[in-house]
């Protein structure tokens, strides 16, 4: 099954998501951030959000509730603008970034931020947790669905292998994991630094089913995470190529901006250049 | 022997003695607690039959969950599954439930302050034929370093039997040493023990011997070589390594002259360790450490090893009066 959004709904996901990274360029005035796999995380984290997970922003714990663990929490910009556009709390919030005991770290803290699950930061982790969720959730009726989203550097963590070996063995199909594979890390390629490819063949191999889509095409990310399980009894993969600091068009594909370090003024260009990047992607949509 | 506890059933080396097994009563408690509680799951990291999980499996299939030898993904997988309500036990060897997944321990488990219960088997030199890869003394040290853990040294099966559902009705992660080595009953059914509460086991003398685990057998009966030898001695048995019980140390300190502490454990950061956090603060009297020293263990049986790091009772004996007779 295909699943297709209209023009209208493309529309308004590409304003949000351009909102949120606006919205981290301006938490950025206020202190240095991983920019670059927020950014290209984004796009994933909107359509997940908005048009994917069950969810109430009103009732952060509703047990019935579909997880998002952000298992790559050094991206957790994308997920506090994304929450803070759903109603999770104040945008307030927001712009305490970098002081005294904020809400919003530089990974993410459960104990005081609605709608994080779990504390992530130190890489590797998330699935494994994500994983513990899905087999208490397959005790419900119906089970709901965890999500962990995981970065392509990561996957060089040998946890995340113990972890995608025991979910292809329990056949988990209430978990699925997303792995934002933008292809860069914080000294350089990821294929040079550890070649982790090629990703699909190895969650194969572990007994998964695995989709590869353009991690920025709102049609194919929507599409896959629709259709999650892809097959039943077997955990679902997909693998996002997307573009490390995607929308800030000086910054993209480019690994010195995974923590960018800028110097002043540099921020108030960005939130520019992410505004023309917002409005070329209007026009693009409306073509 | 002389005992001022009134649920203290060990009086002297010569009676007949009740062994229990650890392990089986870990077993048998959890299945017991899993029966009048549906939120206890089991984890197991192929550690089911030697290490308490096989008759909750045979129970409770479906609430036992086997990740096989992958402790990291286990103790995440348990983070995972106490987030959504259920209060899982983990058990396995020391070493691999401790230090191979010590990140979950401290990210996923205490930093969350998660109701996932580590059952720690095998500690000290109860496995010691294998070798210093498996015989872990330093656990107590690493993980009371923890924010949120609690630390149960159980010193006998009437300790042990109670431990599981302690552990269960801590809201927070609770880690709990496990020594193969059958124990000796030293309490009766009316022994509750209380996390945090120490006992005084006989308050004799005008010096301390504070044990834990299976230490706490060995320094009773050091207690009675000394009390033939003219030395009288108050005992403490410290089931709870974290949080110790300040108060009753600090009582030592101020009734007793001296204290020493004993443990199946190395004398950095473990029992003697937190003893001395203590004392330094209130009433800094003279200790003495009896534990290993700052080095891997030796192979050798476990009675071989004990009597080499000077923990029989005799020697533990020899070592108090020594220390007693010091100015």
């Amino acid at each position: 099954m295909t699943v297709a959004l209209d023009k209208a709904e493309i529309k308004q996901l590409t304003e949000r998501s351009y909102k949120c990274r606006k919205n981290i360029l301006k938490m950025m005035r206020l202190g240095e951030a991983h920019i670059g796999g927020a950014f290209s995380s984004l796009d994933i984290m909107t359509v997940l959000y908005n048009k994917v997970l069950s969810h109430n922003p009103k009732e952060p714990k509703w047990e019935k509730r579909d997880r998002f663990i952000l298992s790559a929490g050094h991206k957790c910009m994308a997920l506090y603008t994304t929450l803070a556009d759903q109603g999770y709390f104040e945008e307030e919030v927001l712009w305490t970034y970098n002081s005294f005991n904020t809400r919003v770290p530089m990974h993410p803290d459960e104990k005081v931020l609605p709608g994080i699950e779990f504390p992530t930061g130190s890489l590797g982790h998330g699935l494994a947790v994500g994983q513990g969720m899905a087999h208490i959730a397959r005790m419900e009726n119906p089970p709901f669905r965890v999500f962990v989203m995981l970065g392509d550097g990561e996957s060089a963590e040998g946890s995340v292998w113990e972890a995608i070996m025991s979910a292809g063995h329990h056949k988990l199909d209430n978990l699925i994991a997303i792995v934002d594979r933008n292809g860069l890390q914080v000294n350089g390629e990821t294929v040079k630094i550890m070649d982790t490819s090629i990703l699909e063949e190895k969650y194969k191999a572990f007994g998964w089913e695995v989709r590869t889509i353009d991690g920025h095409d709102y049609n194919q990310i929507y599409d896959a995470l629709a259709s999650v399980p892809f097959v039943k009894g077997k955990p679902s993969a997909i693998i996002a190529d997307t573009i490390k600091c995607k929308g800030l068009s000086f910054a993209e594909k480019k690994f010195e901006f995974h923590h960018w370090h800028f110097k002043e003024n540099e921020v108030d260009d960005a939130i520019v250049n992410v505004e023309n990047s917002c409005r070329e992607e209007l026009v693009k949509i409306e073509k | 022997m002389r005992s001022n506890y009134k649920n203290l059933i060990f009086k002297d080396i010569s009676d007949e003695a009740i062994m229990e097994d650890p392990r089986k009563i870990l077993a048998d408690e959890l299945v017991e607690l899993g029966k009048s509680n549906k939120d206890i799951v089991f984890v197991s990291v192929d550690s089911s039959l030697g290490a308490s999980g096989g008759p909750f499996n045979k129970n409770f299939p479906e609430r036992h969950f086997e990740f096989g030898i992958a402790e990291q993904n286990g103790m995440g997988e348990a983070a995972g599954m106490a987030t959504c309500g259920k209060i899982p036990f983990i058990a396995g060897y020391v070493p691999f439930v401790s230090y191979r997944c010590f990140e979950q321990v401290r990210d996923d488990v205490c930093k969350t302050n998660l109701n996932v219960n580590i059952i720690g088997n095998n500690s000290g030199f109860s496995v010691s034929a294998l070798g210093p890869t498996h015989v872990i003394l330093e656990d107590m040290g690493v993980l009371r370093s923890l924010p949120n853990l609690t630390i149960l040294s159980p010193a006998d099966g009437t300790e042990y039997r109670q431990s599981v559902k302690i552990a269960a009705e801590i809201k927070g992660p609770v880690y709990i040493r496990v020594s193969r080595i059958k124990a000796r009953k030293l309490f009766d059914n009316g022994h509750k023990l209380i996390p945090g509460k120490a006992n005084i086991l006989k308050d004799e003398g005008d010096i301390t011997i504070i044990a834990t685990g299976t230490m706490v057998l060995n320094a009773l009966i050091a207690s009675s070589i000394l009390e033939k030898k003219g030395i009288k001695t108050r005992v403490i048995n410290m089931s709870t390594i974290k949080p110790v019980d300040e108060e009753i140390i600090i009582d030592s300190a101020n009734k007793t002259r001296k204290i020493v502490t004993v443990e199946e454990h190395s004398v950095i950061n473990g029992l003697g360790a937190a003893v001395a956090e203590v004392i330094v603060k209130n009433n800094p009297v003279k200790m003495k450490f009896l534990g290993t020293p700052d080095k891997f263990a030796v192979v050798g049986s476990y009675e071989e090893c004990i009597d080499y790091y000077n923990l029989t009772p005799e020697k533990i004996a020899l070592q108090v009066a020594d220390f007693a007779r010091e100015s």
